[in-house]
C-alpha cells in the first residue's frame, strides 16, 4: 500500500490539517501496559512508533542479586500468559551451567507443563483477537476453555497463572500429584472439542477482519527478527523444539505447521495448528511417561554456580525465548540476559506492520502478533 | 542423521572462522559454538558470520566488567540453514564504549537490542540511527545496569522517607 500525504486524501481547504495523532494504549482495554502512538491521515496510518516501558521491572538486574531458586520463582514473571514456559528456559539455562541430570520423569513432566502452558497461551491468544474483532463469543468461549488449563495447573502447581517456580533447576519441585494422568486426557478432550469450535468460526468471522492484512513477507520477517508462529506464518518452518532439540522433544513425533500468505489470518490458522500439535505431543509424552516417583527438589541454601557460560534457546507459544547466563563462581549469577520474542515483535514487526494500514485493521494487527508486554519490558 | 550433518557444519565452519580470525572456538557440551574475538576484528567477525549463513540475530548483550575497565558484548546468532549457534564474543573500553552497530548486517533485528543496551549499559553503537531511550522516562542516572549502579541505595533514597516510621525497616 502506497504512503499518502494529507493534501492527497482531503480536498483542498476542507480543512488545515494534514493528520492527527492517534494513541493505541496503553490504556486501551487489552491492549496490555504498551501503547503504540500511530500517525493517521484520513483513514491511513501512515507512521506508528511502539512505546514500550510500562511494565521494566529490571528482572535482567534483579536476577544478579538472588539465588537461582529464588529466581526460578522471579521467572514466572517474565511472562504472565505463559510462565511456565518461562520457568522452562530458566530452569535449563542453570542445569545447563551447573550439568546437573535432569530425571528422566521431571523431563516429561517439563515438557507436558510446557506444551500445555502453550496451549493455554494460544487460548488467550485466539480470545484476545476475538475481542478485538468485536467478537465476544470467540472471546467468552476461549477464556471458558482456558480456566479448565488453569485447574489442571493449580492441582499440579498450586498456582493457577503463576506456579512459582514449578519448573526449577534440578527438574521440578515435585512429583504430580495422584490423579494427574486422568484429568490431562479429559483436558485434552476438551481441547479438542474447543479446536473443532474455532474452526467453525475460522471460516467466517475470523477469515473476513483478518485475511489479507497485516502480511509479514519472509524476507521482512528475518530482517525484523520475527519468530515462533509469526514467522511460520510468513513460509519459514523454524521451530527451536525440532531444530535444536532440547528436554526429550527429539524423541516425540509432531509437525511443524507453515503458511505461505503471511497475513494476520495466517498466524490464526498457524495457531490452531499448533494447538493440535502441542495436543498431540502431551498424548505421546503422558503414553510414555516414566513410573519412577520423583523425589521433590530442595533449594540448596548455600549453592554456588560454577563459574562459565550459556546460551540456551527455547520455543515457547510467541517464539523464540532465550537466557543468557553467565556466572563467577558465586552464588548469584553474574549477568542473566533474557531474549524475549515481543522486543522484535511488539517494535520492529509491529511498527512495520501498522504503516499503511487502515485504522480499522490496526486492532487485527495487533493482536494477530500474540504480543506480551511483560516479557519485551521484563 | 540430521544432528551429524549438524555437527559437520559446525566444524568446518569453526575452522574457517579459526584460521580466518587466528583464534581457536570452543564447543559447548550442549552443541553451541563460542569464540571471542579483538575489538579490532568483532565488525569484521560479524560480517563473515552473516556471510556463513548466520541470518538471525537472536540476541546481543553487554556483560559490565567494571574492575578489568571492560565491557564484553556477545552476539548471539543463529543460523536457519546449518542450525548452529555460534556466539562472539569481544571485549570493549568501557571507558570509550562505542562500537559499529550491527544494523548493515541483520537490520532492525540487531537495531533493537543494541537501543536497549544503549539504554542499559551506555553502550554506544555508531551507526544506529535511533537509540531513543526503550524503558525509563526522564532519567538522569547512570546506565542503571551497570555493575556500580547501586539500585538498592537508590530505591531507599528515591522511594522511602527518612522520618517516616512505616518505612524505617526498609531503610535499614
Amino acid at each position: 500500500m502506497n504512503r499518502v500525504t494529507g493534501t492527497e486524501t482531503m480536498a483542498e481547504g476542507r480543512r488545515d490539517v494534514d493528520g492527527y495523532d492517534l494513541y493505541f494504549g496503553p490504556v486501551h482495554p487489552g491492549s496490555g501496559n504498551f501503547g503504540v502512538k500511530l500517525t493517521v491521515e484520513g483513514e491511513q496510518v501512515v507512521a506508528a512508533r511502539a512505546d514500550p516501558g510500562y511494565l521494566h521491572r529490571g528482572f535482567e538486574k534483579l536476577m544478579e542479586y538472588r539465588t537461582p531458586m529464588q529466581n526460578a520463582v522471579l521467572s514466572d514473571r517474565l511472562c504472565i500468559l505463559e510462565s511456565l514456559n518461562w520457568n522452562l528456559v530458566h530452569a535449563e539455562a542453570v542445569d545447563r551451567l551447573c550439568g546437573t541430570e535432569i530425571p528422566e520423569r521431571a523431563r516429561y513432566i517439563r515438557v507436558i507443563l510446557a506444551e500445555l502452558s502453550r496451549i493455554q497461551s494460544h487460548i488467550i491468544w485466539y480470545g484476545v483477537l476475538s475481542k478485538a474483532l468485536g467478537f465476544d463469543t470467540g472471546f467468552m468461549v476461549a477464556f471458558g476453555y482456558r480456566d479448565y488449563v488453569l485447574d489442571l495447573f493449580e492441582f499440579v502447581t498450586g498456582g493457577r497463572v503463576y506456579p512459582a517456580g514449578y519448573v526449577c533447576p534440578g527438574g521440578v519441585r515435585r512429583d504430580v500429584p495422584e490423579g494427574t494422568k486422568k484429568r490431562i486426557e479429559v483436558l485434552l478432550a476438551k481441547m479438542e472439542k474447543m479446536v473443532r469450535e474455532f474452526e467453525a468460526y475460522d471460516s467466517k468471522t475470523i477469515a473476513a477482519r483478518c485475511r489479507g492484512i497485516g502480511t509479514l513477507a519472509l524476507d521482512d520477517a528475518l530482517r525484523l527478527g520475527a519468530t515462533g508462529p509469526v514467522l511460520r506464518a510468513s513460509g519459514l518452518a523454524a521451530d527451536v523444539r525440532r531444530d535444536a532439540p532440547y528436554e526429550i522433544y527429539d524423541e516425540l513425533d509432531f509437525e511443524v505447521p507453515t503458511r505461505e500468505e503471511g497475513d494476520a489470518f495466517a498466524r490464526s490458522i498457524i495457531r490452531r495448528r499448533e494447538i493440535e500439535e502441542s495436543i498431540k505431543i502431551v498424548r505421546q509424552a503422558l503414553d510414555r511417561l516414566p513410573a519412577e516417583p520423583l523425589p521433590p527438589v530442595k533449594p540448596k541454601a548455600a549453592g554456588k554456580l560454577p563459574e562459565g557460560e550459556v546460551y540456551v534457546r527455547n520455543e515457547i507459544a510467541r517464539g523464540e525465548a532465550a537466557v543468557y547466563l553467565r556466572s563467577v563462581g558465586e552464588s548469584h549469577p553474574y549477568r542473566c540476559k533474557i531474549r524475549g520474542p515481543d522486543l522484535l515483535h511488539m517494535i520492529p514487526v509491529l511498527e512495520h506492520l501498522l504503516v499503511g494500514a487502515e485504522v480499522a485493521d490496526v486492532p487485527a494487527i495487533y493482536w494477530s502478533l500474540n504480543i506480551c508486554p511483560a516479557d519485551m519490558d521484563r | 542423521m540430521a544432528a551429524m550433518e549438524s555437527e559437520r557444519r559446525r566444524a568446518e565452519l569453526l575452522e574457517r572462522i579459526g584460521s580466518r580470525f587466528d583464534l581457536e572456538p570452543r564447543v559447548a557440551e550442549d552443541g553451541t559454538a563460542w569464540v571471542s574475538v579483538g575489538e579490532q576484528d568483532l565488525g569484521e567477525c560479524l560480517a563473515f558470520a552473516k556471510r556463513e549463513g548466520f541470518n538471525h540475530c537472536s540476541a546481543i548483550s553487554v556483560t559490565d566488567w567494571p574492575e578489568e575497565q571492560a565491557f564484553e558484548l556477545t552476539y548471539h546468532l543463529w543460523s536457519y540453514e546449518t542450525k548452529v549457534l555460534l556466539t562472539v564474543k569481544s571485549r570493549i573500553d568501557r571507558g570509550k564504549a562505542t562500537v559499529a552497530s550491527a544494523i548493515p548486517l541483520w537490520g532492525p533485528s540487531a537495531g533493537i537490542h543494541e537501543r536497549e543496551l544503549h539504554e542499559l549499559f551506555g553502550v554506544e553503537f555508531a551507526g544506529n540511527p535511533d537509540l531513543a531511550p526503550l524503558f525509563l522516562e526522564n532519567w538522569d542516572g547512570p546506565p542503571p545496569f551497570r555493575k556500580d549502579f547501586d539500585w538498592r541505595a537508590y530505591v531507599r533514597e528515591t522511594f522511602y522517607e527518612e522520618g517516616n516510621p512505616h518505612e524505617q525497616s526498609y531503610r535499614d
